[in-house]
């Protein structure tokens, strides 16, 4: 855990010049006027106490659409957890969603003795292995899919299934462990830093006994949290981590799968994860072109894509909801008949705001969202 | 020892350097890039913090270099190489073909007036004005000679037309003329070759080049300049509407480690309260939004300059970055801004940005090949900062201007001067 004077410093909250654009594209800021990047920062430059217990250090979604755009690079998410940490060590508990049940879901795995039943979805003509040269990472798929059971219009088994499907028609047969834990992303940026080290050894441990040199993630959250979070708790470590949507876009290249052109018009929601947070934007289109899918982008794509509007379970609230419809809405304006997300988390969130009691008719947000994943694997060939 | 000098670059800070030196009666060659002398000056409207008609102080200077008889201007001409050391270099000129006897020509317009290829956007008026395929870049372009541009000319292009050469009446035309290269002997060089300005249309966050009424300042210079292509009324793209309120957005590019000049452009806080007062004495009602960083008003008068601004002209000025919508209906940009951690939006007739002035990409190839060092943006570096700023790390080669580091005209002026008394030293001591 480090001290504020650390944070600042690690985070580049020293070269904020206070110019507010952060302010301008926050998407927190333009639903709740009290809410800014930029003043936790201000305030924590001035010195003031107290700042671990301010309650809008859980509002932020960590979209990182702030740091995106500021002149100095300021990295106001791992600012806002860094603070998360420091709260939780002096006992501040966050305001979860779901009754805390994800967080403490996560913690119970951290033992090691926990038994797992975690490869039901497998049906018989997947063929995964204990042993090879990729490891696909499911995440909390399993038991998101038993929480979420009754959310209409989320189908996560699918995208578990379809990521094996797309790898045995590549001549792959990945590794699935049933000894997978939660990556830990939810917990680190909750605050808790020492749960999401013990996940993380559990983790590394199983990657290493199975003999993979290539890491391959259907969910942006868990890629970043390997990717980035991991090697700055680990050190640099030998694998290489990528996201389906850039296996995928290798594969195409190498000529090793092809797709019967479906043609559906859909629309794409880049997650903050896999966007703003790695980069990853071209990969996505390249694929979905691929599927014959006509591609409509929606204004606030890229890295202007908009959040989902919620992370880690703490930062959902009353504008949550509005920022889910806006996104929503926008989706259906584009006239896609599917808006293809590659993040589990976004899908769980964007449907939980389309519901029989919404604010207008149904119809204006109400479009089926489909996983990357799973479209990809219905257009092979 | 070659008592003469090349100049490279005839803006305001190469012409003063020529003249300098030609009035203590060393040979000048001046060589500049495009058919006219003249610069970015000769595109401004008017110069802070005097507020004087930029291209009529510039222009007798130009006529003074141009017709000085120590001094060769060659136009439309670039430098190719550099050989020799202090004292003696040998520079390898082209001198591109402009298709026009430069002896013969006055500058009529008569074999504009019948060139039948239009609408080629104009460099000088930044795209919002056009020109023919012979043309002469400004009105009061030095010398005053029409220049044929190549790729557009249906005669060079197709072997059709040949409208020009039928109507001059000077027999100026000269569809066969080729690029010649020329060799100068001289005894130093000052390199003052200025900057470009910063396409803003990779920050999508300003909406330039998607919303039709962002504008940035240069293009805010030609279109409120009497002698630009809308006669001074502020016509906006959209609607040719004349705008009422008028945002300006600082530090559009520049102080940003995003987009990858995190320097300061030194002169843009001044500009956009220069663009803002010009904006009020063209109509009374036009109110003027300055957003800006931190404003860097610091040379000597400057301040009282925007305190000027400020209570005699009305210019808002608000503590905040900005980022830029537009209201589809009637496509005002919107500008979204900060105002103590809450976003404000306002909606306004056009946005001028104010871009950041960056190092010609023509000066760091030049550099690379005479072995100057640059900086990691392509400013050219002195080799002593604090004692020797004009002096180059090669003897005999100084530097002037904004394509050393950011500065204003006065700046450059004096810079460009201080670059002649070098160079004369290297001359004269014997």
């Amino acid at each position: 855990m480090v001290t504020i004077d650390e944070l600042i410093k690690d985070t580049g909250a020293y070269d904020c010049v206070e110019c507010g654009k952060c302010t301008t594209v926050c998407p927190i800021s333009n639903a709740n006027p009290k809410f800014a990047p930029r003043l936790i920062v201000v305030k924590a430059m001035a010195g003031l106490e107290g700042l671990a217990q301010e309650p809008d250090i859980w509002t932020c979604t960590t979209c990182e659409t702030c740091s995106d755009m500021c002149p100095y690079k300021v990295m106001y998410s791992e600012f806002i957890r860094g603070l998360r940490v420091e709260a939780v060590s002096l006992g501040v508990k966050p305001r979860c969603s779901q009754h805390g049940l994800m967080q403490n879901m996560m913690r119970m795995m951290t033992n090691p003795g926990i038994k797992q039943n975690r490869l039901k979805w497998v049906t018989p003509e997947l063929k995964i292995a204990d042993k090879g040269e990729v490891f696909y990472f499911t995440g909390c798929l399993p038991q998101m899919s038993i929480i979420f059971e009754d959310r209409e219009g989320v189908n996560l088994l699918g995208i578990a299934q379809s990521a094996v499907k797309i790898f045995n028609r590549a001549g792959i047969t990945p590794v699935v462990s049933n000894q997978e834990v939660c990556c830990g992303h939810d917990l680190n940026w909750a605050g808790d830093e020492k749960n999401v080290e013990k996940l993380m050894k559990i983790n590394l441990d199983m990657i290493k006994n199975s003999g993979a040199k290539k890491v391959v993630f259907s969910c942006p959250e868990c890629l970043r949290t390997f990717d980035v979070d991991y090697q700055d708790m680990a050190g640099d470590l030998d694998y290489e981590f990528m996201h389906i949507s850039e296996f995928v876009a290798d594969l195409i290249d190498e000529g090793k799968i092809a797709f019967n052109k479906l043609e559906e018009k859909v629309t794409y929601h880049d997650p903050c994860r896999l966007g703003r947070h790695l980069g990853i934007y071209d990969a996505p289109r390249d694929v979905l072109k691929a599927t014959g899918a006509d591609l409509i982008e929606m204004g606030r794509n890229m890295k202007k894509s908009a959040c989902c509007g919620v992370s880690a379970w703490v930062s959902c609230e009353s504008l949550t909801k509005k920022m889910q419809l806006e996104r929503m809405v926008e989706a259906v304006g584009t006239g896609a008949k599917k808006l293809i997300t590659a993040c589990p988390k976004c899908q769980i969130h964007l449907r939980c705001a389309v519901s029989k009691e919404m604010p207008f008719e149904k119809e204006k947000a109400d479009i089926p969202i489909q996983d990357f994943t799973i479209m990809v694997a219905n257009s092979l060939k | 020892m070659v008592n003469k000098a090349l100049i490279i670059g005839a803006g305001v800070a190469g012409i003063q350097a020529s003249l300098d030196l030609a009035d203590k009666g060393i040979e000048v060659y001046v060589v500049e890039k495009e058919p006219s002398i003249g610069g970015r000056m000769s595109q401004l409207d008017k110069t802070f913090p005097t507020n004087d008609c930029s291209i009529c102080i510039l222009a007798p200077k130009m006529a003074d270099c141009f017709g000085h008889p120590n001094i060769n201007v060659l136009t439309y001409s670039e430098v190719q190489d550099v050989a020799g050391k202090a004292g003696d270099f040998k520079v390898k000129v082209l001198k591109k073909a402009r298709h026009v006897d430069e002896e013969k020509c006055t500058g009529c317009g008569d074999c504009m007036a019948k060139c039948p290829v239009k609408n080629i956007p104009n460099k000088f008026e930044m795209g919002l004005g056009t020109r023919r395929a012979i043309y002469l870049p400004f009105l009061q372009a030095v010398p005053r000679v029409a220049t044929i541009d190549a790729e557009k000319c249906l005669y060079l292009t197709q072997g059709k037309c040949g409208n020009c050469a039928k109507i001059c009446q000077r027999g100026a035309i000269l569809y066969d003329q080729k690029d010649e290269t020329v060799e100068l002997n001289v005894g130093a060089i000052i390199i003052a070759t200025g900057y470009d300005v910063w396409d803003p249309t990779p920050a999508s966050e300003y909406g330039y080049g998607k919303y039709p009424n962002v504008y940035t300042a240069m293009e805010y210079e030609r279109l409120i300049c009497a002698a630009g292509p809308t006669q001074g009324h502020m016509e906006r793209r959209s609607d040719q509407k004349r705008p009422q309120k008028i945002a300006f957005i600082q530090c559009v590019g520049s102080r940003n480690v995003q987009l990858e000049h995190p320097y300061c452009c030194s002169v843009c806080c001044m500009h956009s309260t220069k663009e803002a007062i010009l904006a009020r004495e063209h109509h009374d009602d036009i109110e003027s939004f300055i957003f800006y960083k931190d404003l860097r008003t610091f040379g000597k008068g400057f301040n009282e300059y925007m305190e000027r601004a400020k209570k005699d002209y009305g210019v808002v000025y608000t503590n905040s970055d900005a980022t830029v919508q537009e209201n589809p209906e009637n496509h005002n940009p919107i500008v979204v801004y900060d105002v103590a951690g809450h976003p404000e939006k306002k909606e306004v007739d056009i946005v001028v940005l104010a871009t950041t002035l960056i190092p010609r990409p023509e000066t760091r190839k030049l550099a690379e090949k005479i072995g100057i060092s640059m900086d990691k943006f392509g400013f050219l570096e002195s080799v002593d900062k604090l004692l020797a700023p004009l002096d180059t790390r090669v003897p005999g080669i100084f530097l002037a201007g904004y394509c050393h580091e950011p500065m204003d005209i006065p700046e450059a002026v004096a810079q460009a001067s201080g670059a002649a008394a070098r160079a004369a030293e290297v001359m004269v001591v014997e």
